[in-house]
């Protein structure tokens, strides 16, 4: 397919940066800091974290967890019962958003993963992202003048919004710019691959020849009147 | 003068959500700092005008009907 020709500057190829996906994918921004986009990185980074953790604060740190649904009723999706974190992701569907948000998550993935009903805390974490009881969750969301439910969903913002941040480290911002130094080197690789005109070789002038005392030769075909050239342009 | 729309706490805490998520929505879109910032106000202005018109007709609903 032919692009429609533009005035645009050329674009360099999309190179796509795993590594920087994943480093933005564990600290919000920490990707294009790697790749030299420091003041954006500094902007997820703040951004995201700020409002992960005020959604956090809304919520009275209590809103971030994977419940342990061990004893809780089963769960079938299509024909099939889960178990497991698929099961526990059916109570909790926040949190698949909020797990996106990167290590600042993993705290509720390891509360999960350790989760002893019989102890009050977990053993690393206490109760930071621990799945709170329900006594406690009933006093939350009575209390909390519903900012404990606009509180997750400012974390699970959060999360989703890191999908974006992770896709720019990635694969580099939707509107793309040709930079200065691919500018340069584009414009210098044109000029090389552009074909070179021939400079014809210019016979010298030949000696004038005085033709009014030179006789034509006999074979010379007979001398054709060339119009006058009008000024003044077209007819 | 008592507006119950300036009562209620709970929209303190919008402008947060409103400034992060324009200015790291326009950051994902481009890398040069004159456009994130005028993307951001756009995107801004654009969900402020969203949020306070469903809040008016809310407000207007829960006074009048």
């Amino acid at each position: 397919m032919a692009s429609s020709p533009t005035n645009d500057p050329p674009l360099p190829p999309v190179k796509l940066d795993p590594l920087a996906a994943l480093l933005s994918y564990l600290i919000p921004g920490l990707g294009q800091i790697y790749q030299g986009r420091v003041g954006k990185g500094l902007l997820f980074f703040g951004g995201l974290y700020l409002l992960f953790f005020y959604g956090m604060w809304m919520g009275q740190w209590r809103n971030v967890w994977l419940p342990d649904a061990e004893d809780l009723p089963p769960v079938a999706f299509a024909r099939q019962e889960l178990g497991g974190a698929p099961k526990a992701l059916s109570y909790r569907p926040q949190f698949l958003g909020q797990f996106w948000i990167g290590a600042a998550a993993w705290p509720g993935v390891y509360q999960y993963a350790t989760f002893d009903k019989t102890k009050d805390e977990g053993q690393f974490f206490g109760k930071f992202q621990r799945m709170p009881e329900e006594k406690e969750l009933n006093e939350l969301q009575r209390n909390g003048n519903k900012r404990w439910d606009l509180g997750w969903v400012y974390t699970v913002i959060a999360g989703v919004l890191n999908l974006l941040v992770i896709y720019d480290a990635f694969a580099g911002p939707m509107f793309r710019e040709p930079t200065p130094e691919w500018l340069t080197n584009e414009s210098e690789s044109a000029t090389a691959e552009a074909p070179t005109p021939a400079t014809a070789a210019v016979p010298p002038d030949p000696p004038p020849v005085d033709t009014a005392s030179t006789p034509p030769p006999a074979d010379a075909p007979p001398a054709v009147p060339t119009p006058a050239v009008k000024e003044g342009g077209a007819p | 003068m008592n507006l119950p729309l300036f009562a209620v706490s709970i929209y303190w805490d919008l402008p947060v959500l409103l400034a992060v998520v324009s200015l790291v929505y326009a950051a994902t879109r481009h890398d040069r700092w004159d456009k994130i910032v005028h993307e951001a106000t756009g995107w801004g202005l654009r969900i402020t005008l969203f949020l306070a018109g469903i809040g008016l007709v809310l407000y207007l609903l829960s006074t009048y009907l």
